[in-house]
């Protein structure tokens, strides 16, 4: 006996009602297709950030120690660290025998030169003194030629490995191997070629493929290397979690320091899942003011839409009463304004989806890799239903209150 | 069954001062009758019309429709009641202005939870009997102020409600059509339909098998035999 208004009717009278007045509802829609392009476009630049900076830190390791004169990422309190002596090439060497064996050390130091061959000319090029251990360490291997190699850096030999970047650019596709390339006023040969290890410059770090290795011996004589500061990326033996490894390298780097108990470390030592941590951190903070900035357009989207359902109401109010006289309920009522809203909003959602994926698209072209994901898709979708309800629930509760001989009665 | 209305009573409060619309009416009407309320404006029938037609409740007194008191009964039962007992008539026609005339009627099944399926067949039925199953897709404006009143008549039909009640329904509509709606009315009646016509024009309601006056607030006089107090 009870007569239940489907919810599938309720949707058909919105959809009638949409049609009805469509500019209406396309203006309507307008601050809601504009918060979900904000909203949308956050979570993706967000995404595409977090994606490329995991990618450029994965170049890292995830069980390598680096040992260096500052932390990576600090916040304030520079000095501290400015008086800190250097660290020095001699001390990786000291490092690996205080290690257990097994243990990979590999130092290197870097500098920016101009890089060029023939007519082309590269400005400021990470040129990177390093050694043989480096292949053990990076999971990136040479695409062509080969890496460094011991007896590159016993003999400081000037030979060089450049980034893809740097092939592209210098070489317009041609065999690079055993051309003369001219680093600041040095001519190395090159013999190997990294493959891509993708967008890696990332908080304008370095850009690992247009970058030149050469071995840290030649680089120390050529580029005056005994004064530079050197990094030291130590990687942990198979089996050793890199927590408790991080322990045994600074005890052994306070030893080769000679620093006594309770004195301050004067290193510091970085791992990627710091790296990690911190950013997840800023991310975080960063994702949450974003959203909540864009989270006040969508708010104001959601006001036009309340507004213009109170004016539909009021339009309608006749309508609502004959309704009522025929036998809606305050139920029904309040489903199908509740729905036109929804509806109103899920279309805006859908709309700025859909410009979403050409921001997307133009984000992923020129700034970062940047794709809209299905969970961010359904956050939209959801987000764009809830303001629906939410911004039509006052107008929908006056309609479905309305006294049905009143409203009737409207002219 | 029918309508049975004991000692009905309607107050409004207006700014303070209390009005009594409906002043103890009694009134009883059987199915299928056909009957007219007629008063002055002002004389408590559209109130009397609103509470038999279960879009208002009385202040006091009982009102049994079929045999249930719905006199007590809150907004959305009193919606329910109206959606499968009464039948609606208005002056003004009242059809929704976007909808074609196939919606316009199929409306208060939808109400009641029909299926598309099953509503269909009821509405083109119902439809048909009013004449108009050409203008089927037409929406209101596209109709006369015959046809629009053929299609509320419609509506008010297609549920198979037990009261149709027709509130002035030919007050917007010239002689002629008008005429052609009453005689509607007529027929329904023939098929066994319960009419109660609000109007006040007598040769409206002399369509009517029975005439009951209203004044005041009271029932003034009523041309069957009078009811029983």
């Amino acid at each position: 006996m009870k007569g239940l208004f489907s919810t599938a009717e309720a949707a058909r009278l919105a959809v009638a009602s949409l049609k009805a007045n469509p500019v209406r509802g396309v203006l309507t829609t307008l601050g809601i297709v504009i918060g979900i392009v904000a909203v949308v476009t956050t979570m993706t630049a967000a995404n595409g950030l977090a994606n490329s900076f995991k990618e450029s830190v994965a170049v890292l390791g995830a069980d390598v120690v680096y040992v260096s004169r500052t932390p990576w990422m600090f916040d304030g309190g520079f000095f501290q660290f400015r008086n800190r002596p250097r660290i020095e090439f001699a001390e990786s060497a000291e490092l690996k025998a205080r290690l257990p064996r097994g243990v990979v050390v590999n130092p290197t130091a870097g500098t920016d030169r101009s890089v060029k061959f023939g007519s082309r000319t590269a400005d400021n090029v990470g040129v990177v003194g390093t050694t043989e251990a480096q292949a053990l360490i990076s999971s990136t291997v040479p695409e062509l030629g080969r890496f460094i190699t011991e007896a590159d850096v016993h003999h400081a030999r000037r030979v060089c490995v450049i980034g893809a970047t740097l092939h592209e650019n210098l070489y317009n596709r041609t065999d690079p191997i055993n051309t003369e390339l001219k680093i600041g006023r040095a001519e190395f040969r090159v013999v190997g070629v990294m493959e891509k290890q993708g967008s890696a410059g990332f908080f304008g770090g370095p850009d690992f493929d247009s970058q030149v290795y050469v071995p840290v011996t030649a680089f120390m004589r050529e580029f005056g290397g005994a004064a530079r500061n050197f990094d030291f990326a130590v990687k942990a033996p198979a089996g050793v979690g890199v927590a408790d490894f991080e322990y045994e390298v600074i005890g052994a780097m306070r030893g080769v320091r000679g620093l006594e108990p309770g004195e301050p470390d004067n290193f510091a030592i970085n791992r990627m899942d710091s790296l990690v941590a911190m950013f997840n951190n800023v991310m975080g903070v960063v994702l949450l003011v974003g959203l909540l900035v864009t989270g006040v357009s969508l708010f104001v989207g959601g006001i036009g839409v309340m507004n213009i359902m109170l004016v539909s109401v009021t339009e309608r109010t006749r309508e609502i009463g004959i309704r009522k006289a025929i036998g809606a309920t305050r139920k029904a009522i309040l489903v199908q304004f509740l729905l036109e809203s929804s509806g109103i909003c899920l279309a805006g959602g859908a709309l700025g989806l859909a410009m979403s994926y050409a921001v997307a698209a133009g984000i992923d072209r020129f700034l970062l890799p940047a794709s809209v994901s299905l969970p961010i898709v359904g956050v939209a979708l959801g987000v764009s239903m809830v303001v629906g309800v939410v911004s039509g629930l006052l107008p929908a509760l006056r309609a479905a209150r309305l006294d049905p001989i009143e409203a009737l009665r409207y002219e | 069954m029918g309508v049975e209305v004991r000692d009905l009573v309607k107050r409004y409060d207006m700014n303070g001062a209390g009005v009594q619309a409906l002043r103890g009416v009694n009134l009883t009407v059987a199915d299928n009758e056909y009957v007219a309320i007629m008063g002055p404006s002002g004389s408590g029938k559209s109130t009397l019309m609103n509470i038999i037609g279960c879009l208002d409740v009385p202040s006091s007194g009982q009102y049994l429709l079929d045999g249930h008191d719905v006199s007590r009964l809150g907004e959305d039962e009193l919606a329910e009641i109206r959606n499968l007992k009464i039948g609606f008539v208005f002056q003004t026609f009242n059809l929704l202005a976007r909808a074609d005339v196939f919606h316009n009627v199929e409306l208060p099944l939808i109400y009641r939870g029909l299926s598309p399926a099953k509503r269909r067949p009821l509405v083109a039925e119902a439809i048909e009997s009013v004449g108009l199953a050409d203008r089927a897709h037409h929406r209101p404006s596209e109709l006369s102020g015959g046809q629009r009143q053929r299609a509320a008549v419609a509506r008010a039909l297609v549920g198979n409600p037990s009261i149709v009640l027709a509130d002035e329904p030919t007050g917007n509509l010239d002689t002629v059509t008008g005429e052609e709606i009453m005689a509607l009315f007529d027929r329904l009646h023939r098929q066994g339909r319960t009419i109660i016509l609000v109007t006040h024009e007598a040769d409206i309601a002399a369509h009517a098998h029975r005439v009951i006056r209203v004044r005041d607030g009271l029932v003034e006089s009523d041309s069957a035999e009078p009811v029983a107090a």
